[in-house]
């Protein structure tokens, strides 16, 4: 009880910083800046947390960090996500590979990438997935050779997908060193420079504009062999150790979609033709429907972050959010173009907290990043309800042999 | 009250669970539904024995001294194994409603006896197609009760009645003793007969006085058997969820376990989204108990369990094809049970109404 008391105080103080940094850094501040001002912004917004004592929450004091638990760190990530502030760019350089680097490495080097990653200053990506694996992680063919006189290695191949790659300046990646091994056990780990040359970093346009996503392009890089992450062949174990080393992420019932309150306001305020809108049963249907599903969410939410301060290991169902809050978004807001009727195709682009069409326009991508809703399914059949693995012709099979 | 169960209050969820795994008996549960009138009494005396009806009555009369939580636990547990009779969580709403609204000298006579269970409340606010009818037909005058309820669930055998009626000064929520001969009982042929789904024509039966404002009174009860009967919803939804994946892991076809067909897989993973959101819902509503958005959580866990319940038991007599739909498969058992939770006590069009008025009233 004490402890939850403590959380408690810790959320009010981090909201009360928040509120009065909300006008200069959040969603007001950010209107109508161009990509490189709004990045501009997010540094300094980065650099301001360093300051204040918010940045590497539950990073121990040694690596620049606060030296607090995930609770603290949750607390503070769910009052942070209300005033829309830029963090999206540094969201994956301090998710996986900053602390993947602090676990490999030692020494001065590491602990200044770091410190300049929770200021904002340097950002790292994640060259996971390619053009034939995403999903399926293990597939992927980018291919490292080894020179056998020196130990260093050359890149050569394509990464899909990765997030913000044109204004990092690490990564960390997984390659294959050897197609004539188990798929699994061809893969190698290392970080890299992204300015390195043979680098080249190609924004894809996203549906609704955007163009955070990049395809990455290496032509022959070098890369030493004290840039190896584990022992050749231990890629695939370092990629599942990424993934999961920080466990605890916020997560927004909305599908970090507009909150359904607005939806509500919205629909309160209208009519039409002399009708009012909350008076039609279909929308107090999805109305209804949504808050329900939401507050379900919240409740294993609060349910989850309860159990961790009590040292106990949270139930799995918190892998159930991303798959309904984010195709619950999406039909949230396919319904409000509905509901404005004909001059439901207006866009004027505002934020992620208050846009429905934008976050109508990028929900497809929601539906994927990080997890498809057919993976995830999956998922929760296999590693919760123990029901047995989908036919695998992959398995048992050398990479170069496995059909294409 | 607890979002996650202390050591007493798993305690209680693991002896519901094996002390009713042992009663459970479909052979008896299908042998009322083809009778009228009749309900398990084996199941009701387990209840009476083990005091599930004191849960939430104050120590101070008799009960147990616990909250919706633990009235929760054991519903949840009861709606596993599809239970024969109903009145486990209308006689804790008719505690409910004596504990905050009666007089002291009705507080001293009903709740002993409810929850000793010796007497079986039941709820009987809704009238025609409106669970809370603002101008009810039944009416309440110097203390006697006239006109009819219809479809009361459990009204074939209860002995107490929380019954909402029109007074002079508008609907009132009153306490009905049916004991007498004023109160006529017209059980109606139903597709879940042991839920004792029966008219009843009140002809001068002696009522009291709950609340004056019915209405408001009604709803806050309504909303605590809402969360109680989400409980027993989830417990449904579990139980015909488990047989379902046991099916799908045993049954082969074309060379494999039907688990292993990603249409099968989906579906289960499906299922098991609704039911962990309903869980968390219910039991984040009784947690929340005392809280001013209390109804709003209560809707919603209302709404979830219905979805649940549903879903679960229609798509696990498609997981078990043909046999799914037979009288020998056990499942209608929860076919059944899940529609009738679902219309009892507000369907989910009256449920989605309360909760957007709630959240309108919010903004």
């Amino acid at each position: 009880m004490r402890a939850e008391t403590a959380i408690q105080q810790y959320r009010e103080t981090a909201r009360r910083w928040l509120e009065a940094h909300a006008a200069t850094h959040g969603a007001p501040a950010r209107r109508g800046l161009t990509p490189e001002q709004d990045l501009a912004l997010g540094r300094a917004w980065m650099a301001l947390k360093y300051d204040a004592g918010y940045s590497g929450i539950n990073w121990p004091r040694e690596h620049g960090g606060q030296g607090l638990g995930a609770l603290e760190k949750l607390a503070f990530e769910e009052e942070e996500m209300k005033f829309g502030f830029p963090t999206d760019y540094f969201a994956v350089s301090l998710g996986m590979p900053v602390p993947i680097i602090l676990r490999y490495l030692t020494g001065d080097w590491v602990l200044e990438r770091a410190r300049a990653a929770l200021r904002g200053e340097e950002i790292w990506c994640q060259l996971f997935s390619e053009p034939s694996g995403g999903s399926d992680l293990a597939g992927l063919r980018l291919r490292a050779t080894q020179d056998q006189a020196t130990g260093d290695w050359r890149l050569d191949g394509q990464k899909l997908w990765t997030s913000y790659a044109q204004y990092c300046d690490y990564g960390i990646l997984v390659a294959r060193h050897d197609p004539t091994l188990l798929k699994h056990q061809g893969l190698t780990y290392f970080w890299v420079d992204m300015r390195a040359p043979g680098t080249t970093v190609r924004p894809i346009k996203l549906a609704d504009g955007s163009d955070h996503v990049n395809e990455v392009f290496f032509d022959n890089v070098l890369v030493p062999d004290s840039q190896r992450l584990g022992p050749v062949g231990g890629g695939f174990k370092v990629a599942l150790e990424t993934l999961v080393i920080e466990r605890h992420h916020a997560s927004d019932p909305a599908g970090f979609g507009p909150a359904l309150n607005l939806f509500v306001r919205e629909a309160a305020a209208a009519d039409v033709d002399g009708v009012p809108l909350l008076e039609d049963g279909r929308v107090r249907e999805r109305i209804a429907r949504n808050y329900a599903l939401q507050n379900g969410l919240r409740a294993i939410q609060a349910r989850n972050q309860l159990m961790l301060g009590l040292g106990m290991e949270p139930g799995p169902e918190g892998a159930v959010n991303k798959l309904v809050s984010a195709r619950a978004r999406q039909r949230l807001s396919e319904f409000v173009l509905d509901l404005r009727g004909a001059a439901g195709v207006t866009w004027e682009p505002s934020g992620r907290l208050d846009d429905w069409v934008r976050s109508w326009i990028s929900a497809p991508t929601g539906r994927q990043a990080g997890g498809s809703d057919e993976m995830l399914l999956n998922t929760i059949a296999e590693r919760i309800l123990g029901l047995p693995q989908d036919h695998r012709p992959d398995k048992g099979v050398p990479f170069n042999q496995i059909p294409k | 009250m607890a979002l996650i169960y202390d050591e007493s209050q798993r305690q209680i969820a693991e002896e519901c669970d094996r002390i009713l795994k042992n009663a459970f008996s479909a052979p008896a549960l299908k042998q009322l539904l083809e009778q009228s009138g009749a309900y398990d009494t084996g199941f009701w005396d387990i209840c009476v024995s083990q005091g599930w009806p004191a849960i939430a009555v104050p120590e101070a009369a008799g009960g147990l001294g616990l909250g919706l939580s633990e009235q929760g636990i054991v519903a949840q547990a009861c709606g596993k194994v599809v239970c024969g009779a109903p009145f486990l969580n209308t006689g804790y709403a008719v505690s409910e409603a004596i504990g905050r609204f009666g007089d002291a000298a009705a507080r001293e006579k009903w709740l002993p006896a409810l929850a000793a269970g010796e007497v079986k409340g039941i709820v009987a606010l809704a009238e025609g197609r409106a669970p809370l009818p603002k101008a009810p037909a039944v009416r309440f005058e110097d203390g006697r009760l006239t006109g009819t309820k219809t479809a009361v669930p459990g009204g074939g055998a209860g002995d107490l009645a929380i019954v909402l009626a029109a007074t002079c000064d508008g609907p009132a929520l009153v306490l009905a003793d049916l004991s007498g001969a004023e109160t006529r009982r017209h059980l109606l042929p139903t597709f879940d007969n042991s839920r004792l789904a029966a008219d009843m024509a009140f002809a001068g039966t002696p009522a009291q006085l709950l609340a004056a404002d019915g209405i408001q009174a009604a709803r806050t009860i309504l909303c605590l058997l809402a969360v109680a009967t989400a409980h027993e919803q989830v417990g449904g939804a579990e139980a015909v969820f488990a047989s379902a994946r046991a099916y799908a892991l045993e049954r082969y076809a074309f060379g494999q376990p039907l688990a292993a067909f990603q249409s099968i897989k989906h579906r289960l993973a499906e299922n098991y989204t609704l039911i962990e959101l309903a869980r968390s819902n219910a039991q984040y509503a009784a947690h929340n108990v005392d809280d001013p958005h209390f109804a709003r959580y209560a809707a919603a866990a209302r709404i979830a369990a219905t979805e649940a319940y549903d879903t679960a038991s229609r798509d696990a007599m498609q997981v078990f094809g043909g046999l799914g739909g037979t009288w020998e498969a056990d499942l209608h058992l929860h076919q059944r049970r899940a529609r009738t939770l679902a219309v009892e006590i507000g369907n989910n069009l009256f449920w989605e109404d309360e909760l957007v008025e709630e959240l309108r009233r919010a903004c």
